[in-house]
């Protein structure tokens, strides 16, 4: 099992977006894809029709592998299930902060759906925070988008030095470049000359009406959309995501 | 395409979902049968007054279930098979739903239970598990299947129709597939009852349940009692045996020693034939393989079980025997190098592994021309003959009625004197000579001796090998269950050995085959020279382990326990 947190400070920036098109392409191959949307505004949720709302809240969920194996809703998708975002998620780092090693829960609550999936992916909510801290060591890779632009690279160094302070493995780290405008000549130079501090994976997505449609739609761009540009970039950056790890 | 709205309602040969069956859904879908034909729009129309239904698609799929020759996936409980649309402009896909059908698609499914263990696209039918590039899913298939091949056990037309339960927001609660099947390739197509399948979503057990009850209760339709493969397979009268070639018929004490031998020639001879296609097919080298073993038992029986046969007929099959042997020894060890080519690619350092690439390319060049010389053979009047001769060996029981044969109407009684004592008696004898053999054959190798000496060892173990299997049954079982490990572990041994020196002398051959054949660089000798030296060292470690092999033979043997399960204390007369 691997588990796979997308993350970012920055709110806005194709988080979801990319979790359910990764998550979905990986069940879509067969994989047994779990997405937890920890992610209070329940984004991911709503992309998959499912309610957010979980018994007992997040704090509930906490408690165990049992308390997780309640929530677990099939997606529309073979082999894609979801853990619903609940409104208390907001609370989360409060309700981690009441347990010892507060910051090894995630991954403790996790380890036994190994034997169950072979993905799990994090939508993880946009801060700095306990929350945070616990996804990023939980996961196995994490993935960071970033837009093009000089505001996204300075938070995406923040992030860098985040994890380094947590101790966090560097070469579990990655990027990609997120909501790519083509026609600006920003985002051409930065793709051109991409950090060279972390790992930048080369497949970029661009800004799509089909990737907003996906709210109208309420399914992944690859299910609606598979052939389009969007699509078949999120399609390149699953396989050069395999690839990598 | 699902007619008649009555026969949901048709209630006379209804069974209900036992309360065991609707609580053991769980996660795995449940099956229906519609023993006559029904509508599906009957189905949707009732349910529609209960949920919110939704068409996904109307396809028409060709479905090919897929098994080794030996039936490896259906022996652990696995039903394994390949999706492909039959006809693409038959499709019809609604709302971008979610369809891999399209470029095909390959499943594991649990037999039991039904439930999914593995399910992608896949474009073409696979032949090995190597094929398939879905980890978890590969481990699990080299496990079952080692190197033996897929084949289409199954073919069946299934016409596939899927509703979506859905809620308000749209989002699948239930899924219902109705499905017809078709099963094709045969003279008469042949159909199978339609079946509505109920697939629960995670998480939504409440409607599932709901779903399952109102089908039992309102629709009433009784539960499939068997799977769908095992209804083909029975339709088809298929039986999936694995040990459809292992030698059921016991062999009675009161057996003649020609009764005894005919029935194990029989056998032998149903074993090669049945491999022969799949062999001329190259399906998988286990074909071959079986094949070889057939025939060198039954050369093992000619030139053991010593005077039951005619001398002249002896003669003439053994020779024939041979050169069946013979014939196909060239393809088999081509199979055994490309088998274990990936093996010698990781015996080399990582800079000089692709360059063994034009070696592999050379051995299929090879292994096509050799294989095509012996379905040549296979063609032959010679095998022919020597086939309906074999044939004819075992018409009639008793073997001097076989005057048809031209051979055997010049029989003498003194020639076949054996044929009819006791095969107990005959056999115990032969496998005492073969034993003493063995013990002085072993204590006369040193670490002096030459590898040929090991050679005859290995040949005489196998002779002995076959005679205590093919006469078990005179013996007890724990004996010789026992003696037969520790003759294998010391088989092995001189197995392993054997190979090691056949691959260095074939390796150094075949480098310079290559040379000549213009189709090796520099690089490739090189490559090929560092595996020779390689396989050269594993060869002297393999040599040296024989002494301590050979030593644990005769320990745990034990004369004692020898004699007395082959009744050393002579009681023929």
């Amino acid at each position: 099992m691997k588990i796979v947190a997308c993350y970012n400070v920055k709110g806005g920036i194709g988080k979801t977006a990319t979790t359910v098109n990764l998550a979905y392409l990986a069940a879509y191959e067969g994989a047994r894809t779990l997405v937890w949307d920890l992610d209070p505004q329940g984004a991911a949720s709503f992309y998959f029709r499912i309610k957010p709302k979980v018994k007992k809240g997040g704090k509930g969920l906490l408690s165990g592998k049992k308390a997780l194996d309640d929530v677990i809703k099939g997606t529309d998708y073979k082999y894609l299930d979801l853990i619903p975002s609940d409104f208390s998620y907001r609370n989360l780092d409060l309700a981690l902060d009441d347990f010892k090693k507060s910051a090894t829960r995630l991954r403790k609550i996790l380890k036994p759906l190994n034997k169950e999936y072979d993905y799990i992916f994090l939508d993880c909510p946009p801060s700095i925070s306990l929350v945070s801290e616990n996804t990023l060591i939980a996961a196995d890779a994490i993935i960071a988008p970033t837009i093009p632009t000089t505001l996204s690279l300075r938070t995406l160094d923040q992030i860098l030095d985040f994890c380094k302070k947590m101790g966090i493995a560097h070469d579990k780290i990655l990027t990609f470049f997120s909501m790519v405008d083509s026609r600006k000549k920003l985002h051409k130079q930065i793709i051109e000359n991409p950090p060279q501090n972390v790992r930048v994976l080369k497949s970029c997505i661009p800004y799509a009406s089909d990737i907003e449609l996906m709210g109208v739609h309420r399914q992944p761009v690859c299910v609606f959309a598979k052939n389009s540009r969007a699509g078949k970039a999120y399609q390149a950056l699953w396989d050069e995501f395999k690839r990598s790890y | 395409m699902f007619p008649d709205q009555a026969c949901w309602l048709d209630n006379e040969k209804m069974e209900t979902v036992s309360a065991k069956n609707m609580e053991s859904t769980n996660n795995d879908s449940v099956e229906f049968v519609l023993k006559q034909k029904a509508d599906m729009d009957a189905v949707y129309e009732l349910l529609c007054r209960e949920y919110s239904l939704h068409e996904t698609f109307h396809v028409q799929l060709k479905r090919y279930y897929l098994d080794s020759f030996d039936w490896r996936m259906y022996q652990q409980d696995i039903v394994c098979g390949w999706d492909v649309p039959n006809n693409k402009h038959h499709l019809k896909v609604n709302n971008n739903q979610d369809i891999k059908s399209q470029e095909g698609v390959f499943f594991i499914q649990n037999k039991d239970t039904g439930s999914s263990l593995y399910e992608f696209p896949f474009d073409h039918m696979p032949r090995f598990s190597k094929d398939i590039s879905h980890q978890t899913c590969r481990q699990m298939l080299d496990d079952i299947l080692g190197i033996r091949a897929f084949m289409p056990v199954v073919i069946m037309t299934v016409q596939r129709k899927q509703l979506l339960v859905l809620n308000k927001e749209h989002k699948t609660l239930a899924i219902l597939q109705a499905e017809r099947y078709t099963i094709s390739g045969h003279t008469v197509e042949k159909c199978l009852h339609d079946r509505l399948i109920v697939f629960p979503i995670r998480g939504y057990k409440k409607v599932f349940k709901q779903v399952l009850q109102y089908i039992t209760e309102h629709l009433k339709l009784p539960p499939a009692g068997n799977t769908l493969l095992d209804e083909a397979l029975a339709a088809i009268d298929q039986t999936p045996d694995s040990n459809a070639f292992a030698l059921t018929q016991r062999l009675p004490d009161s057996l003649t020693t020609w009764e005894a031998t005919q029935i194990l020639l029989r056998h032998l001879l149903n074993v090669m034939q049945a491999n022969e296609s799949g062999l001329r097919h190259a399906i998988d080298t286990e074909f071959l393989h079986d094949y070889r073993v057939a025939v060198r038992r039954t050369r093992s029986i000619l030139g053991q079980i010593k005077h039951i046969f005619p001398g002249k007929l002896l003669d003439y099959f053994k020779r024939e025997f041979y050169w069946l042997g013979t014939i196909t020894t060239p393809t088999r060890d081509l199979d055994m190098y490309l088998l274990k080519f990936d093996g010698y690619m990781h015996e080399l350092p990582p800079h000089l592994q692709n360059d063994l690439v034009p070696f592999r390319l050379f051995l299929e060049r090879h292994w096509k021309v050799e294989h095509a010389r012996l379905c040549q053979a296979l063609d032959s009047r010679r095998y022919h003959k020597l086939i309906s001769q074999w044939q004819q060996m075992f018409a009639s029981k008793d073997m001097q009625s076989q005057s048809d044969t031209v051979l055997l109407q010049q029989t003498s009684p003194q020639e076949t004197f054996n044929a009819t004592k006791p095969a107990k008696q005959v056999v115990s004898e032969r496998i005492r000579k073969l034993y003493k053999r063995v013990l002085k054959e072993g204590w006369m190798i040193t670490p002096e001796s030459h590898d040929e000496t090991l050679h005859e060892l290995r040949k005489t173990c196998k002779k002995f090998r076959y005679l205590i299997e093919f006469f078990h049954d005179y013996y007890p079982d724990k004996q010789i269950s026992r003696l037969v490990k520790k003759l294998k572990l010391l088989q092995d041994n001189l197995g392993d050995f054997q190979d090691l020196c056949v691959q260095v002398d074939q390796l150094n051959c075949f480098a310079e085959q290559m040379r000549q054949e213009g189709l090796a660089d520099t690089r490739t000798i090189m490559a090929m020279g560092v595996l020779v030296q390689k396989l050269t060292a594993r060869k002297a470690a393999v040599r040296a382990e024989f002494g301590q092999r050979f030593k644990e033979f005769i320990q745990t043997d034990k004369k004692a326990a020898f004699s007395h399960t082959f009744s050393l204390k002579r009681t023929d007369t």
